[in-house]
């Protein structure tokens, strides 16, 4: 597995990291420290909040608040840049032109032939 | 249809007891914000959860401290915090994580939601819920990508080639218009039995 390539969506395995083996310089493990200390903080309130014999309500989190509204409130942050625009131009205004274009050409193909008396209706049921 | 009294009598009960609880709730409710006005009572700006403005996303951050702020806001360390670029997308300040769905968590640890394997108050991506157990997963695969996609689009176009080449150069046994004996059937087609038949030959020696 050493030619392992890392995809989209296929991740390197944490036992094929360079970084678990390599990367215990004083720095990393400090990095790593501080981030068991905000967990262990987190753990702590979550226990505290579900061990209470005296609640009665579901226990928020604020962390789920936070993810709904940034998703629900995408428009407040949007600005108009390029990316944006072509972005939009491209989901938004020619899809509406390229689908007129398609089913205009091939309902008018459609029409000359059944004026023609070309049009093949052997297995047709509706039309 | 025809229900039965007992039915109706329950079901106008049942309105009753509804109709009696929503006005306890009303004048609780009147009772609470007595003094706040009436704007607070129906179009009162507050957030539903019990946080604060300031807990909320906000626009993304330029200098060190609202960098600084914003990852204590999303309990992270100001060396993972990454915000999205700005570019107009309107991600605003939320966290950039890495993209690893849940299927590649630690199934043994003790997670506070199991089925999640999430723990409470961790900063959630922003597609959590297509990286979520039942749907995409970006676990290791066995084999690497490029093998695995090499192999599957070189079967399917292979197949696909050789069958449009089968449309093209068909092949097939020799078929030819069914035979009928008995001189194409004269006398099943309705032929006349007095009257000599014709001789018909379907073969050739």
């Amino acid at each position: 597995m050493a030619d392992y390539k890392e995809a989209p969506l296929a991740s390197r395995p944490r036992t094929l990291d360079p970084a678990e083996y390599f990367n215990l310089s004083p720095e990393y493990r400090r990095a790593e420290e501080e981030r068991a200390a905000l967990r262990a903080n987190l753990k702590r309130q979550y226990q505290i909040q579900l061990n209470n014999p005296l609640r009665k309500e579901l226990i928020e989190d604020p962390a789920l608040t936070r993810w709904t509204y940034a998703r629900t409130n995408v428009y407040t942050h949007f600005r108009p840049t390029t990316k944006t625009s072509l972005l939009g131009a491209l989901f938004g205004v020619v899809p509406l032109f390229f689908w007129f274009a398609v089913l205009k050409t091939d309902r008018d193909k459609r029409e000359e032939k059944i004026k023609a008396g070309t049009y093949d209706r052997t297995y047709k049921i509706s039309s | 249809m025809r229900t039965s009294p007992i039915c109706v009598w329950s079901q106008v009960n049942g309105e009753r007891k509804m109709a009696a609880l929503r006005a306890g709730c009303w004048a609780r409710a009147l009772q609470k914000v007595k003094g706040q006005g009436f704007k607070h009572m129906f179009f009162g700006a507050r957030t539903a959860a019990g946080l604060s403005k300031d807990a909320l996303p906000g626009s993304y951050p330029k200098t060190p401290e609202e960098i600084a702020a914003a990852a204590k806001k999303y309990n992270m360390t100001v060396q993972d915090y990454q915000p999205y670029p700005d570019d107009g997308m309107g991600f605003g300040d939320y966290p950039k994580l890495p993209d690893r769905s849940q299927s590649e968590r630690d199934p043994w640890y003790s997670w506070d939601h199991p089925d999640l394997r999430r723990n409470w108050g961790e900063p959630m991506h922003w597609d959590f819920d297509m990286f979520i157990r039942n749907r995409v997963d970006t676990s290791p695969t066995p084999m690497d990508w490029r093998t695995m996609s090499g192999t599957l689009l070189g079967f399917v176009g292979f197949m696909l080639f050789m069958f449009y080449v089968g449309e093209v150069f068909p092949s097939y046994q020799p078929v030819a218009p069914k035979q009928y004996p008995y001189n194409n059937l004269y006398l099943e087609n309705g032929g006349n039995p007095e009257k000599e038949a014709e001789e018909v030959k379907n073969y050739k020696i």
